[in-house]
């Protein structure tokens, strides 16, 4: 589903560098309202460096982002939040003395519509969400003591739980078992659709979900976009194999 | 006020200076390497101070002689902390660091109580004066100063032309990755303590030289304190840094004094002391890596 | 909702309230241990300010003693003006009250603005370098009285009238004491419970993560900061008034700041119920192995906070959290 006027965020020749390395260069792509996006691209390409400024951590050296309209490109990370970016590391960061639950109601106590609601709505919604991501059992542990791929799942809600209107997603599935991994794509799918939210997810790896998920495709390699449109067209371009060339992937 | 006056009053602030910066520079190694903040290295200062003391009135040692005891010692005690206490706690919250090396300093500072009371205690070391821009200056404090920068000069020396001091420089820029080349890098942490505790202990040794009286527990507080604002003048880790950032230092006390003086504020060498954490301050809002790189 | 849910919710503020009376009524039935008390209130009262900040963000502020002595200062320069200017005994104890807080809250303005942008070790060395330039300010140039300091009890015999002297410096800083306890109690109570305390948890655990998240983290720990600076500058300014003499190396003395910080940590940091354990704790056992072993207590001191800090890492409230926390009961307990 696309809500076709105007992209909600449009990232528009973005560049960063570190010191001598360019880890973007004139990074453009658009997404649109409730769309699915994936990005994907080998070790090192620079999608979190994407996410990073995408979501304020990092401010690019040239090119502006822009978030329905508005100029976000030098605006700082909280305030992004607030206006519906909302973000899940690759490498899990939970709170860690925090229980699973606070953490999520810290989700909802400071994202989109945080000012308007209660501590006790913020614990309504992080249980709920938690049902979601099936978390809801272990909500009252600390957030140190998760598995790995449940924090993924923590850090998950706690993203969906700031009711943003842009996911970025970074690396959700890396590591899961095709099974989750299919489970996790119907749920994006399915909170996508229901709240039309806008999902791009980054991916380098598990190209099986790309393809069950994404209705558009970037493909990101050493900080440049080479390859955008739909799922079959990108995944049928021979270039797609040349840059994965050397990386394992698991095909469908 | 006259040019000899301002000649003066420069010599001063480098010898100063150079004392300062040698002591400064225990402070800022050992926060370089481990990333730990010795808040006891007032406590070894002052160790080292009783040290001179404690061999000039005992065996007639002169502070030339009693350095090189200090220095052994502070090696020693410096790798004893490491292997009691710090080794646990590197890498764990910042707080948790500070707290223990306070703990020491007081324990330390008890220790130095109770062996010696809280009398002030001075030692007579008196080396002649020496005639400079015709004022009469302590050949004493001059020694001083100039061991102090042959001590620097040595360690930087040590640092980078000895296979030694680049594993220790290894460390300090990443421990992971000296780790993997094969580094012990435990034992560079427990040397790296321990020659910042030698530098400690030698800089106490230094400034007796400097005034050989007014030792008591508390000797080292002042020194510590100083040793902050001057370790970010020059760069948290930097050794050079430390030495030049003390001569710095040294020089605004010497000359602040003199102005306050003129301005007629009560105390000037209060007021010598609130412009320099005032520059701390300043330092930390606009360039708080220092003003040398590493 | 079952009263015994009830119960559950609110525990925490519940034992809060009954330790604060069973200290009120103990200072009442037992007068001979009531300056014993006083010394425990002042322990925890300030414990629960100085919570507020380092217990719920994790910044080091090592130069905290200087709201407290900032407070000291205040209420005896109100003191002084208003004995000159013959004002009435309340209007001048509640010019020190306004004093100090205009004080601290000024320095705390400053301090907030430049050191709160600065993470970890910096941030500690900054407010080591405000306390001591504010010592040597007031030393080098003489303000308020300089290195001589500020005597009162003179002035207030003449503000309270000598019949009124003993009022003035026990029975009124006593109670303005105990009021302050159960005010910062209390406000740590709310804060802890509140979107600000959910937030500057979340600061302490993960400040970047935090920012990410949509808390204004900047602001959060300049609100936190100066709530605490003037509860504490409260708690000077009744303290002026007991011990009527005051000077600046005392006022701005870094040890007082790490005395505060061993006793949040001890208790456990980020706690309500912690700074009352710690505080308690730590000064009962000042007091008795002061009478017991005088001379050791520093050096004892000194090697149980290294086995403190080596062993228990989260305070002891802490620790008991993190053991127990699948109790709904001691979770709410323990928060």
């Amino acid at each position: 589903m696309m809500n076709s006027s105007k992209p909600i965020l449009r990232v528009q020749d973005v560049t960063k560098r570190f010191g001598g390395l360019v880890a973007l260069r004139k990074v453009s792509l658009d997404i649109f309202g409730g769309e699915k996006v994936a990005i994907i691209g080998p070790n090192g390409s620079g999608k979190t460096t994407l996410f990073n400024v995408i979501n304020g951590v990092y401010i690019p050296d040239e090119g502006r982002i822009f978030y329905e309209d508005n100029d976000i490109t030098h605006k700082p990370p909280n305030e992004r939040a607030r206006m519906g970016i909302a973000r899940a590391f690759q490498i899990p960061r939970p709170f860690p003395g925090a229980t699973v639950r606070e953490n999520v109601a810290i989700g909802a106590l400071f994202g989109r519509f945080g000012h308007k609601i209660s501590l006790e709505e913020a614990l309504r919604i992080a249980d709920e969400k938690l049902k979601l991501v099936g978390l809801y059992d272990k909500r009252d542990e600390l957030a140190a003591k998760l598995t790995g791929p449940e924090r993924k799942m923590l850090e998950f809600a706690r993203a969906l739980a700031m009711s943003p209107k842009l996911l970025l997603l970074d690396e959700i599935m890396a590591g899961m078992p095709p099974g989750k991994v299919d489970q996790i794509v119907d749920l994006i799918k399915e909170i996508s659709e229901k709240e039309g939210i806008a999902v791009a997810v980054m991916v380098e790896h598990v190209i099986r979900a790309v393809i069950r998920y994404a209705e558009r495709v970037y493909v990101l390699d050493r900080g440049e976009i080479v390859l955008s449109g739909s799922v079959d067209e990108v995944m049928r371009s021979p270039k797609l194999r040349e840059i994965y060339l050397g990386t394992r992937f698991r095909e469908v | 006020m006259d040019l000899n006056n301002i000649f003066f009053i420069i010599y001063q602030g480098l010898v100063l200076g150079s004392i300062y910066g040698v002591i400064a520079i225990g402070l800022s190694l050992i926060f370089g390497i481990t990333r730990i903040i010795n808040l006891s290295h007032g406590a070894l200062i002052m160790w080292g101070a009783y040290t001179a003391f404690t061999f000039f009135t005992l065996y007639n040692l002169s502070p030339l002689g009693s350095i090189f005891i200090a220095l052994v010692v502070g090696i020693g005690l410096g790798a004893a902390i490491f292997y009691v206490i710090l080794k646990r706690l590197i890498g764990a919250h910042e707080l948790t660091t500070l707290l223990a090396t306070f703990a020491l300093s007081i324990f330390l500072q008890e220790l130095a109580r109770l062996r010696y009371g809280l009398d002030y205690r001075g030692y007579n070391l008196y080396m002649g004066s020496i005639n400079m821009f015709g004022y009469g200056a302590s050949l004493s404090a001059l020694y001083g100063g100039i061991l102090a920068l042959v001590l620097t000069t040595l360690l930087t020396l040590f640092l980078y032309k000895t296979r030694l001091g680049a594993a220790i420089r290894a460390v300090a820029q990443d421990p992971v990755g000296a780790y993997v080349c094969g580094i012990d890098v435990n034992k560079i942490y427990a040397i790296g303590i321990g020659l910042g505790s030698a530098f400690a202990m030698a800089g106490g040794v230094i400034a007796t030289m400097y005034s050989p009286t007014g030792i008591n527990p508390y000797y080292g507080e002042p020194y510590l304190l100083k040793s902050f604002v001057i370790v970010v003048l020059g760069g948290l880790g930097s050794v050079i840094g430390a030495y030049i950032g003390g001569l710095i230092f040294g020089l605004a006390e010497t000359t602040l004094f003199p102005i306050y003086d003129y301005l007629n504020f009560h105390s000037p060498s209060s007021m010598a002391l609130f412009t320099e954490f005032i520059i701390l301050l300043l330092l930390l809002l606009l360039r708080p890596q220092g003003l040398f790189k590493r | 909702m079952g009263l015994r849910e009830v119960l559950i919710k609110h525990l925490t503020l519940i034992i809060l309230i009954v330790i604060y009376v069973i200290l009120w009524l103990l200072r009442e039935v037992f007068p001979e241990y009531s300056q014993l008390i006083i010394t425990l209130l002042y322990y925890i009262t300030i414990a629960q300010a100085y919570n507020i900040f380092l217990g719920m963000t994790g910044y080091v502020d090592f130069g905290y003693v200087s709201y407290f002595g900032l407070g000291l200062y205040g209420m005896a320069v109100a003191i002084t003006l208003s004995s000159s200017s013959n004002m009435s005994e309340y209007i001048a104890i509640l010019l020190g009250i306004l004093l100090a807080l205009a004080l601290a809250n000024t320095v705390a303005g400053v301090v907030g603005a430049i050191a709160l942008r600065l993470r970890g070790a910096y941030f500690a060395i900054a407010t080591i370098g405000l306390s001591q330039a504010l010592r040597y300010l007031i030393e080098g140039a003489k303000i308020w009285g300089g290195a001589e300091g500020v005597i009162i009890a003179s002035d207030l015999r003449k503000i309270f009238g000598e019949e009124r002297f003993s009022y003035a410096t026990i029975t009124l800083p006593d109670t303005g004491i105990f009021i302050l306890t159960v005010i910062s109690g209390l406000v740590m109570y709310v804060v802890r419970n509140s979107r600000l305390g959910y937030g500057l948890l979340a600061i302490r655990e993960d400040e970047d993560v935090a920012r990410v998240m949509g808390i204004s983290t900047t602001l959060y720990k300049f609100i936190a900061f100066l709530i605490s600076a003037s509860l504490t500058s409260l708690v000077g300014s009744m303290w002026a008034l007991k011990i009527t003499a005051i000077y600046p190396p005392e006022s701005f003395n870094i040890a007082f700041s790490v005395e505060f910080i061993v006793i949040v940590m001890l208790g456990g940091a980020g706690t309500v119920l912690g700074p009352l354990l710690g505080g308690s704790l730590y000064a009962l056992s000042k007091y008795y192995l002061g009478t017991i072993l005088p001379g050791l207590q520093l050096t004892i001191f000194s090697v149980l906070l290294l086995v403190i800090v080596l062993v228990f890492r989260q305070g002891i409230v802490g620790e008991l959290r993190s053991l127990l926390y699948r109790y709904s009961f001691i979770r709410e307990v323990i928060r």
